[in-house]
């Protein structure tokens, strides 16, 4: 346990729904031990998403599994003095404090970051909601996948003069997550050296925005302002994803030469297309991209897709199959990743549950299965917070601790 | 150059980023390299001579100059790194190489194990030598995997991963004509790279408490896949609600899904569940039809949600995005204009919040472009100096941290080795 990274540190955990949660589990991961604070009175929606083989129950969610590992939970209610007073006593123990209410909630609960600064000083705070702190939207709301048509992303992903288009995964939420826990580390990074804490606002259309800047620099440079363009790239041709024979099976497939293409035209056995003027450099391969792309997906149309896969990857070319996620779940480079591991739950059970997408050579991280809700209340309170047992459950006959 | 008077969190880190010397675009350690730049790091671009980085070599070029030096990706990638040359298929370029690595933190390395081996760059024989050196890798499929070999990249990452598989999100009406898609750009790229940056801050603190530096091997595909773990963790404690999560699912089906057209373009907007639907009538100023039975419970309305779209892309025909997201927002219900990139440059939010930054850079001039993607309080990330031109660093690296006498300097420059 001590040699992980993040032993000894702690992180009071006020997020919910998918992004701060994420965050908490890569800390958790790492060894912080992350306190997650929950209300059964407004608990988080995950919760009552995804029950274990259908039977509901708050502790039943996988889908809150997938992102609540590695972390424990207490149950307080923040909209009592009582409650609050537990979370400030635990904020004062506390290296990082993350959240992702709506602006303004932390607040309310006496828990903004000039009031966590004055119980400790060097505390680490970080917010992330969708248009940030500050700002005459500062107050708007939304999930992620809201703030991805603000970011100026939706108008870019979709097919070609298409429709705007939101992503897969519910992104950006586990962008945030991962975005968050740098954010954070970074500022500890600091704290270490010069025993200053700081606030971090995240702003999650703010960092979305940051992810196309080729579309946003185009337009500051140039004034060209940039629309869908489905799998295609400006560079490149082909870039794209082909069918392959069966229900819904697709190949991705980029060349990024001339060499590439000829060669892909040999996997295809079209020495036609080989020798097609219209196809015959990169330039006039982006020239003809919709004949280009019309030819090779009748030719991919007839064929197997992991097949044609296997052999394309044997000539070098970047290729891959488009996977539902159970086939990405079974396909046996990720069973063999370790990223997929079983961990147990009290409810649930032993539950396969997708960890951190990295391995360390010098720590095996911290992984153990989501809490249930308020699993760890009396343990935390007593062991870390230093509650009598008689204090604890007067906290809980007032409804401070639930 | 430097004119941001504020220290930045990573000031006393020193990094280097290696270049992409594969074919396939890749641009996750570039990513990992301005994530950690931004934050005051110093992170020292390793570039092949001439040609420079991929970042100087795809995407759009701004006015003036050479490619090289007004390429989007890099005025953007590159701002606040230094930049030297090196041909690291000499070994008089890499024994250089080994000599800066000597003092780094951190090394950002995005080149496939077997290309590394050919060049004894591999993590095994880095980490060995420089015990205090994180050494990270950012792959296509890790540096262990069976697929280790194989080339990945943006494209066949969000494919592989599950992400295609739903994107379009919701929106997919025609499945033989429509093939999956990526998001724009390169998300798989970029998230790859914030996943490096995170680890690699992680074995930094790793560090502080073992005094040992470590590989980290971080996968373009897993990086990916950890987006979809939600439908990982539905599927593996066999949840009905896994089903949802079907290409074919068409957007309707959904219920209250995401997009919707409206009088001026479109709108994301979520009248699930219960709460957020009360709000969303409040902000029709409840029409007659929001009270039919067939609307009344959250089950209700999931089952008639072809019928409750069609009448709520009704109202939202006859207002503007602007409109709809100020009343929604008044009723507590999450719903944001759908912007193109002009709006989302003019909009007042980012405006005033001071997103966009300027830069002054000396071929391209001043341009706008979009700032970090957190505020922070006391070390706020910044732009520092504009993008490296081209070797820029070459000397002060070179000679004056290297030592290198100035005759040899000019000789292996003359060579194609600097």
């Amino acid at each position: 346990m001590s040699d992980l990274p993040l032993a000894g540190v702690r992180v009071a955990d006020f997020g919910w729904i998918f992004a701060v949660p994420h965050t908490t589990s890569w800390l958790g991961a790492l060894g912080a031990d992350v306190i997650r604070i929950e209300s059964p009175k407004r608990p988080d929606l995950v919760r009552f998403l995804g029950a274990t083989e259908g039977k509901p129950g708050i502790n039943r969610s996988g889908l809150f599994h997938s992102i609540n590992f590695s972390k424990r939970s207490i149950a307080l209610d923040l909209n009592t003095q009582a409650g609050a007073g537990v979370a400030r006593r635990l904020i004062s123990m506390s290296d990082i404090v993350v959240e992702n209410f709506g602006t303004g909630v932390m607040a309310r609960f006496g828990l903004d970051y000039e009031h966590l600064r004055a119980l400790k000083p060097d505390v680490v705070m970080m917010s992330g909601t969708p248009l940030g702190q500050t700002g005459p939207y500062a107050g708007a709301i939304g999930y992620g996948p809201n703030s991805l048509a603000f970011s100026g992303i939706s108008h870019l992903t979709g097919y070609p003069g298409g429709e705007p288009s939101g992503i897969g995964g519910t992104w950006p939420d586990f962008v945030v997550g991962v975005v968050m826990a740098m954010g954070a580390l970074a500022a500890l990074h600091h704290r270490d050296r010069t025993g200053e804490g700081q606030y971090i606002d995240l702003s999650i259309a703010e960092m979305v925005t940051g992810m196309i800047p080729e579309a946003m620099m185009d337009f500051f440079l140039n004034g060209r302002e940039h629309g869908p363009i489905g799998n295609r790239d400006p560079d490149i041709a082909p870039h794209g994803v082909f069918p392959t024979a069966g229900d819904d099976r697709w190949v991705a497939i980029v060349t990024v030469s001339d060499a590439e293409f000829t060669a892909l035209c040999e996997v295809l056995e079209a020495p036609a297309t080989a020798a097609d003027a219209r196809f015959s450099t990169m330039a006039a391969r982006l020239q003809n991209v919709d004949a280009l792309e019309r030819e090779l997906g009748e030719l991919t149309r007839r064929l197997d897709r992991d097949e044609l896969v296997a052999k394309l990857r044997a000539k070098g070319i970047a290729a891959g199959p488009m996977y539902n996620t159970a086939e990405v779940m079974a396909d046996a480079a990720m069973v063999e990743s370790g990223m997929n591991i079983e961990l147990d739950h009290k409810e649930a059970g032993r539950r396969v549950i997708p960890v951190l997408p990295v391995s360390f050579s010098g720590f095996t991280p911290n992984y153990y299965g989501g809490p249930a809700i308020g699993e760890h209340t009396d343990q935390v309170l007593s062991e870390l917070l230093g509650y009598s047992s008689e204090e604890i459950a007067r906290l809980r006959a007032g409804g401070g601790v639930l | 150059m430097d004119n941001h008077p504020s220290p930045g969190a990573l000031e006393d880190l020193k990094i280097i980023e290696l270049p992409m010397l594969d074919a396939m675009p890749f641009f996750a350690a570039s990513w990992a390299g301005k994530t950690m730049a931004e934050l005051g790091a110093e992170v020292l671009k390793i570039e092949p001579p001439k040609i420079g980085a991929q970042d100087r070599r795809y995407g759009p070029i701004g006015r003036g100059g050479s490619d090289a030096e007004t390429r989007a990706l890099h005025l953007y990638l590159d701002c606040n790194k230094l930049s030297a040359t090196l041909d690291l298929n000499d070994r008089r370029g890499r024994d250089l190489l080994m000599r800066l690595l000597d003092g780094a933190d951190v090394l950002f390395n995005p080149n496939p194990p077997a290309l590394n081996d050919r060049m004894e760059l591999s993590w095994r024989t880095l980490c060995a030598r420089f015990p205090r050196l994180i050494a990270v890798s950012t792959t296509f499929f890790g540096t262990d995997s069976r697929y280790r070999d194989f080339r990945g990249g943006d494209l066949v990452a969000t494919q592989m991963s599950g992400v295609g598989y739903e994107t379009p999100f919701n929106q997919v009406t025609d499945p033989p004509n429509h093939p999956p898609l990526r998001a724009a750009e390169r998300q798989a790229d970029y998230m790859t790279g914030y996943t490096a940056a995170a680890a690699a801050m992680a074995a930094i603190e790793g560090r502080k408490r073992s005094g040992k530096g470590q590989h980290v091997d971080v996968s373009q595909w897993l990086a990916m896949v950890s987006t979809i773990r939600i439908n990982v963790g539905e599927l593996s404690h066999d949840s009905p609600r896994a089903g949802m999560h079907r290409r074919l699912f068409v957007r309707r089906k959904t219920n209250a899904g995401w997009i919707y057209p409206c009088r001026d373009g479109f709108i994301s907007f979520r009248s699930s569940p219960g709460n957020f639907w009360e709000g969303a009538v409040r902000m029709m100023d409840s029409p007659e039809w929001t009270r039919d039975p067939l609307f009344e419970t959250e089950t209700l309305r999931l089952k008639n949600s072809d019928a409750l779209d069609a009448l709520l892309t009704s109202w939202f025909m006859e207002h503007t995005k602007q409109e709809i997201f100020e009343r929604a927002q008044a009723q507590g219900v999450p719903c944001f204009p759908l912007y193109d990139i002009r709006e989302v440059a003019e909009n007042e939010q980012y405006k005033a919040r001071g997103f966009f930054q300027q830069c002054e850079h000396p071929v391209a001039g001043r341009f706008t472009m979009p700032g970090p993607p957190y505020r922070m309080s006391r070390t706020p990330a910044a732009i520092r100096r504009p993008a490296p031109r081209l070797g820029e660093h070459n000397a002060i690296i070179f000679c004056e941290r290297l030592k290198m006498p100035r005759d040899q300097f000019e000789a292996l420059q003359l060579e194609g080795v600097i």
